[in-house]
C-alpha cells in the first residue's frame, strides 16, 4: 500500500490536540481532548502539544497550559481570523511536515472533521472518525480507537501500523475536561507557514449568531412531554434545584410551550446525560433514541402501559402533576 | 367559456383575460382514472355541506369546487386537496351518485404527477419502499407486538384463516392491543389461524387513498402474489381499510381470496356456536361506525351483532349513525398528517358518544381506536373508554 | 454555458438494527439484511435534483460497491438522476475512507470532473462524516459542508450555501467546482417518478467500472489502500434497563425519589 509522506521512523513522539476556539474562547471537545491527552500523554511520557490557529489568540494558550499542554505551536496570521478549510489545511500541512506527530485528535465536529478529512488525506495517511475511547499501546505507541457505526449497535477497535500521523476526531462530551495538577513545561512555538490571500476562496457572506441552548453537555435532564400539558415552568423548578436542564418531546415544541432548540429525540438532541426523569412522555421510539445513553432514566406516567417504561430503570405510574411539586418540596427540605 | 388548448393562446391586450385556462390532457386523465364520474356533478353543493371539515371546523373544503375543476379539467395545487379522509359522509347525499372519494383519488394522482404534494406524503411513500410499511418501523420488528404468544406461520393445508393484522395493528402501541385482544378470542374459539409474521406484506390502502395510483398498483401486485404463494383462500383483517382495499381494489385475488373483517368473521363464529360470550359485562356501550365498514361497505350489522351477544351489554346509538356516522378523520391518509388541535373530527365524536351517557365507545377500526382515545384524552374525558370490538368481546370470555 | 455537471455519491447501507456481529471472524453478519439508499444520499439527491429544477444541467449518480448496488443506483435513476456509474471490482473491497475517497474521485476525474459534487452528511453505517473532504481534496477543489440550502451564481461561477451554526446560520461562499455535505434531512426526497422508472429500470444503463476502468492505482485501493485497520468487533450491549417501579402516594412517592435522586447526583 501507498504509504503517508512520514511514517513510524521519522515521527515525534507526541501527543497533538487541534484547538477549536469561538468567541475567543477555547471550544469544550478541545479542553476534553487535552484533559484526555494529558492522561495519555503521562503514560506514554510523551509531550502534550496543542495546536492553535486563528489572529490575535495567544490569550488561548493560557487555558491550554490549564488544561495539560506542555506546548502550544500557535499559528497566527490574518488570513487565518476566520475558519476556512483551505487556510487551515494549507498552514497545518505545513506544520505537521515540520513537526511529525504521531498522534493527533481533532474535535468530531463539523469543522474539525472536515479538516482531519483533507488533512488525512494531503498526508496520506489514516484517520479514525468519532472515536468514544482512546488508548495508547505502551510498547508499540500505538493508537488504539473505540468507534461506533451502525447506529451505535456496533462497536469497533480500530489502528495503524504503519502510517503517520495517527488521526483521530473525537466525539464531543465523552471525556471529561479536568484541569492539570501537574506542571508541564508551557512552551509557545510559533512555527513558520506561508499563507497567501489567494490561497483562500471561501467567503463568509453572513453570518447569525445568537444565545443557543445545548442539551448535549447537560448532566441532568429533566424532559416533559404531552402529559405535563405545558407546564414547563413546574419542570424548570425542579431542573433548578438538580442543577439540570429542561427537555421535551415534540408535542409541546409543536404547541409552542417550549423553543424547538430544547427538542430531545430523532429528530431533535441526542443527549448522554447522567441521569434524565421523563414526566409524561409516552416514550415513543424516535424519542427513547434522544436519551437511550443516559445512565439512569426514571420515568413518571399516568399509563401503565406507556412503552417508556420498558426504557427506564426507574418506573412510576402516577400523576406527573402532583407527584413534581411534592418532588420539589421533598427536596428544598432536604437542601 | 371557451376551451383553449395550451397552444392556442392568443389573448389580445384590450381584452379581459380568461379566468381559467382549461388543459385538456388534465381533463382527459381525470376521465380516464374516474371512469367519468366528474361528469356526473350538476354542482348543487350538497356534498360540501354535508362534508365534517364545513361542519365542525375552522378549515374550508370545497367539495364542489374539486368536483368543478375535475369536470373541466382543471387542476390547481392546494393544500385543501389533502383535507379529505375519504369518508365518503357526501357520497350517499349526492344526488347524482358520483364518486366523489374516487375524484379526490384521481384529482391527487395528478398532484404527485406534478410533484405539488402536501409536505410529509413523499417521506410515508419511502417509508413504504424501504420498511414495507408507512410508519418508519424496522420491518424486522413488525411481528414484535406478538411478544411471547407464538402464533404459527401461516399454513394453507392447516389454517383456516390467515390473519391479517396490517401496519397499525403491528406498529401502534394502542393498535397493538386490539390485535391481542383477537387473537386471545380466536384461541379461546378454538380456530386454527396462521399469521405471516415479519413477511405479512402492506396492502397499500394508505398510498390508494393518497392517491399515487402507479404505486397502490405496484404493491397490490406485490402483496397479491404473496397470498396467491401462501394459498391463502381466507383472510381475515384488523382494519376496515385494508379489508375495503382488498375487497374493492384487489382485482386479482377479491374472486379467488374470501376476505373478511374480523367482526364479520366472530359474527359467523356466534351465528355458528364456536364462539360464546360467558361472562357478564354489565356496561353501556355506545358504537363508532367506521367509514370504511359502514358507509363504504355497508356493514353496520356485524359489531351489533356481536355487542348483542354480550351479556349484560346496554346498547346506546349516538344520535348519527350508520350512513350518518361522523369520521374519526384518520382516514385518506390523514393518520399521518397533522391535524391541528380544536379542528379534529374525533373531538366532536366524542363528544356525541358522551351524550349517550355510555361508559363504553366501542370500535371496529385501529385508526378510530387511537383518534377516538387521542380526543378523549385531550379533552380530559377520564370515565369514556375506547375499546375495539375484540378488546369487548374479549372481557365476555375471560 | 456548458451544461451544470451535477455528481451525487450515493452509499447502500444496511438496515442498522438489523445487522448482527461475527465476534469470532470480526465480521458484520450482512446475509438477510434489508438495505436502502443511505438515507442522506436522498438528502444529497434532493438538493441535486432541485439544482437541476433551477439551472438545468445533468444528475450523475456514483457508488462504490458490489454489483447488488446496481439497483439502489436504479431506485436514483427513476427518482430524476440522468445517469449512474457503479464503481465495482473486488480489489474495491475493504476500503476505508482514505482509499474510498480516492476511488470516487478517480471516476470523477474519468467523467471529466463535475461542477457540484454532492454527498449526504454521514452514512448510516460507518458515520464517519469524512467522504465528502476526502473527496474534495483528492480532487483539489473546494467544499461546503452541512448544507441545508444551496444556490448558484452560475455567471459569476460560484454557489452559495448555508449551514446551521449554534444559535443561527452562516452563509459562505466558493467557487465553482466544489463539493457539498447536505445535512440530514434538510430536505424532503421527492418520491419515485412511475413515468420514469420503466425507463430506469429498463433501457437506462447503469455504467460499472473496475479499477482498470479507472486507471486506479491499486496502491490506493481496497483493503491494500486502508491505513486502517478493525482488530475489534463487538455488538454494543443493550441497554438493559433496570425496570424498578416504584409505588405509594404522590406524597410517598416523592419522598423516595428525593431520596434515590440524592443517591444518584452524590456520584455525579
Amino acid at each position: 500500500m501507498a504509504s503517508s509522506f512520514y511514517g513510524v521512523e521519522d515521527q515525534v513522539q507526541a501527543i497533538w490536540v487541534y484547538l477549536e476556539h469561538r468567541d475567543g474562547s477555547l471550544e469544550n471537545v478541545s479542553l476534553e481532548m487535552l484533559s484526555e491527552g494529558r492522561v495519555l500523554a503521562d503514560q506514554m511520557g510523551w509531550p502534550l502539544v496543542a495546536l492553535l490557529l486563528g489572529h490575535s489568540v495567544e490569550n488561548l494558550c493560557q487555558d491550554a497550559f490549564i488544561y495539560g499542554a506542555d506546548q502550544v505551536w500557535l499559528a497566527e496570521h490574518k488570513l487565518l481570523e476566520n475558519f476556512t478549510i483551505e487556510g487551515y489545511t494549507s498552514a497545518i500541512y505545513q506544520i505537521f511536515l515540520q513537526s511529525k506527530p504521531s498522534v493527533v485528535f481533532l474535535g468530531a465536529t463539523h469543522d474539525g472533521r472536515d479538516l482531519a478529512g483533507r488533512l488525512a488525506v494531503r498526508l496520506r495517511t489514516g484517520l479514525n472518525a468519532d472515536c468514544t475511547g482512546l488508548r495508547i499501546d505502551p510498547d508499540t505507541g500505538v493508537l488504539i480507537c473505540e468507534v461506533s457505526g451502525f447506529g451505535g449497535g456496533v462497536l469497533a477497535l480500530i489502528e495503524m501500523q504503519t502510517h503517520r500521523p495517527q488521526m483521530a476526531t473525537v466525539r464531543p462530551g465523552v471525556f471529561s475536561m479536568r484541569q492539570t495538577t501537574s506542571t508541564p513545561s508551557k512552551t509557545i512555538i510559533r512555527p513558520t507557514f506561508t499563507i497567501e490571500p489567494e490561497d483562500i476562496y471561501t467567503k463568509y457572506i453572513e453570518r447569525i449568531e445568537g444565545d443557543y441552548v445545548d442539551l448535549t453537555g447537560s448532566t441532568v435532564l429533566i424532559a416533559g412531554g404531552r402529559g405535563i400539558d405545558g407546564d414547563f415552568q413546574m419542570l424548570d423548578a425542579l431542573a433548578q434545584l438538580l442543577n439540570g436542564e429542561i427537555g421535551a418531546t415534540r408535542p409541546p415544541v409543536d404547541d409552542g410551550y417550549i423553543e424547538r432548540e430544547r427538542q430531545i429525540g430523532q429528530t431533535g438532541v441526542v443527549c448522554s446525560p447522567r441521569l434524565t426523569i421523563c414526566c409524561g412522555i409516552s416514550g415513543a421510539f424516535h424519542f427513547v433514541v434522544g436519551i437511550e445513553k443516559a445512565d439512569t432514566v426514571i420515568a413518571i406516567n399516568k399509563d401503565p402501559k406507556a412503552p417508556i417504561f420498558d426504557h427506564a430503570d426507574y418506573c412510576i405510574v402516577g400523576d406527573v402533576k402532583q407527584i413534581v411539586p411534592k418532588l420539589i418540596d421533598a427536596l428544598k427540605t432536604k437542601v | 367559456m371557451t376551451r383553449q388548448t395550451k397552444e392556442e393562446t392568443t389573448i389580445e391586450n384590450e381584452q379581459p383575460q380568461p379566468a381559467i385556462i382549461i388543459d385538456d390532457d388534465v381533463w382527459e386523465q381525470l376521465i380516464d382514472l374516474t371512469d367519468g364520474a366528474a361528469a356526473l356533478c350538476y354542482q348543487c353543493g350538497t356534498c360540501t355541506a354535508a362534508c365534517p371539515w364545513g361542519q365542525f371546523t375552522n378549515l374550508d373544503l370545497s367539495v364542489r369546487t374539486f368536483l368543478r375543476q375535475a369536470q373541466i379539467g382543471v387542476f390547481q395545487a392546494s393544500e385543501a386537496l389533502w383535507l379529505c379522509t375519504t369518508c365518503a359522509q357526501c357520497q350517499p347525499l349526492c344526488p347524482r351518485g358520483v364518486n366523489i372519494v374516487d375524484v379526490f383519488r384521481a384529482i391527487r394522482t395528478l398532484a404527485w404527477q406534478n410533484r405539488t404534494v402536501a409536505e410529509g406524503l413523499p417521506s410515508i411513500l419511502w417509508s413504504l419502499y424501504w420498511n414495507d410499511n408507512p410508519w418508519s418501523q424496522p420491518p424486522s420488528q413488525r411481528s414484535a407486538w406478538a411478544g411471547d404468544i407464538a402464533i404459527p406461520q401461516f399454513n394453507a393445508q392447516e389454517h383456516e384463516i390467515l390473519l391479517y393484522v396490517g401496519c397499525t395493528s403491528s406498529y401502534d402501541s394502542r393498535a397493538q392491543q386490539i390485535a391481542l385482544a383477537l387473537v386471545q378470542i380466536l384461541r379461546a374459539a378454538g380456530i386454527q389461524f396462521g399469521y405471516l409474521g415479519n413477511l405479512e406484506p402492506c396492502c397499500g390502502e394508505a398510498v390508494l387513498n393518497l392517491g399515487n395510483r402507479p404505486y397502490f398498483e405496484e404493491i397490490r401486485a406485490k402483496t397479491a402474489a404473496v397470498f396467491t404463494q401462501h394459498g391463502v383462500t381466507d383472510l381475515v383483517v384488523i382494519s376496515p381499510h385494508c379489508y375495503d382495499v382488498f375487497k374493492n381494489h384487489y382485482n386479482t385475488i377479491s374472486k379467488t381470496i374470501q376476505v373478511q373483517h374480523y367482526t364479520q368473521f366472530l359474527t359467523q363464529l356466534l351465528e355458528e356456536g364456536r364462539l360464546r360470550f360467558s361472562r357478564s359485562i354489565n356496561k353501556q356501550v355506545t358504537y363508532q361506525d367506521p367509514c370504511y365498514l359502514g358507509r363504504h361497505n355497508a356493514e353496520y350489522a356485524a359489531a351489533r351483532t356481536i355487542i348483542d351477544h354480550l351479556p349484560g351489554v346496554e346498547f346506546r346509538e349516538m344520535s348519527r349513525n350508520r350512513e350518518d356516522g361522523l369520521c374519526c378523520g384518520g382516514g385518506g391518509g390523514r393518520m399521518w398528517l397533522e391535524t391541528p388541535a380544536g379542528e379534529r373530527f374525533a373531538d366532536h365524536r366524542v363528544k356525541e358518544a358522551l351524550e349517550t351517557k355510555a361508559q363504553i365507545l366501542a370500535t371496529a377500526c385501529p385508526f378510530c381506536a387511537v383518534c377516538l382515545e387521542d380526543s378523549a384524552k385531550n379533552l380530559g374525558q377520564t370515565e369514556l373508554e375506547i375499546m375495539d370490538i375484540a378488546e369487548l368481546a374479549r372481557l365476555g370470555i375471560e | 454555458m456548458p451544461e451544470l455537471n451535477i455528481f451525487v455519491c450515493m452509499k447502500v447501507v444496511p438496515k442498522s438494527e438489523e445487522i448482527r456481529v461475527n465476534t469470532e471472524t470480526m465480521a458484520i453478519i450482512r446475509e438477510g439484511v434489508r438495505s436502502e439508499i443511505n438515507p442522506p444520499d436522498m438528502n444529497a439527491l434532493e438538493m441535486a435534483l432541485s439544482l437541476k429544477d433551477r439551472y438545468g444541467g445533468q444528475v450523475s449518480l456514483l457508488s462504490m460497491g458490489p454489483a447488488s448496488f446496481e439497483f439502489y443506483l436504479r431506485v436514483g435513476l427513476s427518482v430524476g438522476a440522468d445517469r449512474a456509474y457503479l464503481l465495482s471490482d473486488p480489489q474495491f473491497a475493504g476500503a476505508d475512507t482514505l482509499a474510498t475517497t480516492y476511488t470516487l474521485a478517480q471516476a470523477i476525474i474519468k467523467l471529466g470532473g463535475g461542477d457540484i459534487i454532492l454527498c449526504g452528511d454521514e452514512s448510516a453505517d460507518g458515520a464517519t462524516g469524512q467522504v465528502p473532504a476526502g473527496v474534495a481534496e483528492w480532487l483539489d477543489i473546494g467544499q461546503l459542508s452541512m448544507l441545508t440550502n444551496l444556490e448558484l451564481d452560475l455567471t459569476r461561477r460560484v454557489g452559495r450555501g448555508r449551514r446551521d451554526i449554534k444559535g443561527g446560520y452562516e452563509i459562505l461562499e466558493v467557487p465553482i467546482p466544489f463539493v457539498v455535505s447536505v445535512q440530514t434531512a434538510c430536505n424532503e426526497p421527492r418520491f419515485i417518478d412511475f413515468e420514469r422508472k420503466s425507463w430506469a429500470f429498463t433501457e437506462a444503463q447503469v455504467i460499472t467500472w473496475n479499477a482498470a476502468d479507472l486507471e486506479a492505482d491499486i496502491e490506493y485501493i481496497g483493503l491494500r489502500g486502508s491505513p486502517t485497520v478493525v482488530t475489534g468487533l463487538a455488538e454494543a450491549a443493550d441497554r438493559d434497563r433496570q425496570h424498578e417501579y416504584i409505588d405509594g402516594t404522590p406524597q410517598e412517592i416523592a419522598l423516595k425519589l428525593a431520596g434515590l435522586l440524592e443517591d444518584i447526583l452524590e456520584s455525579v
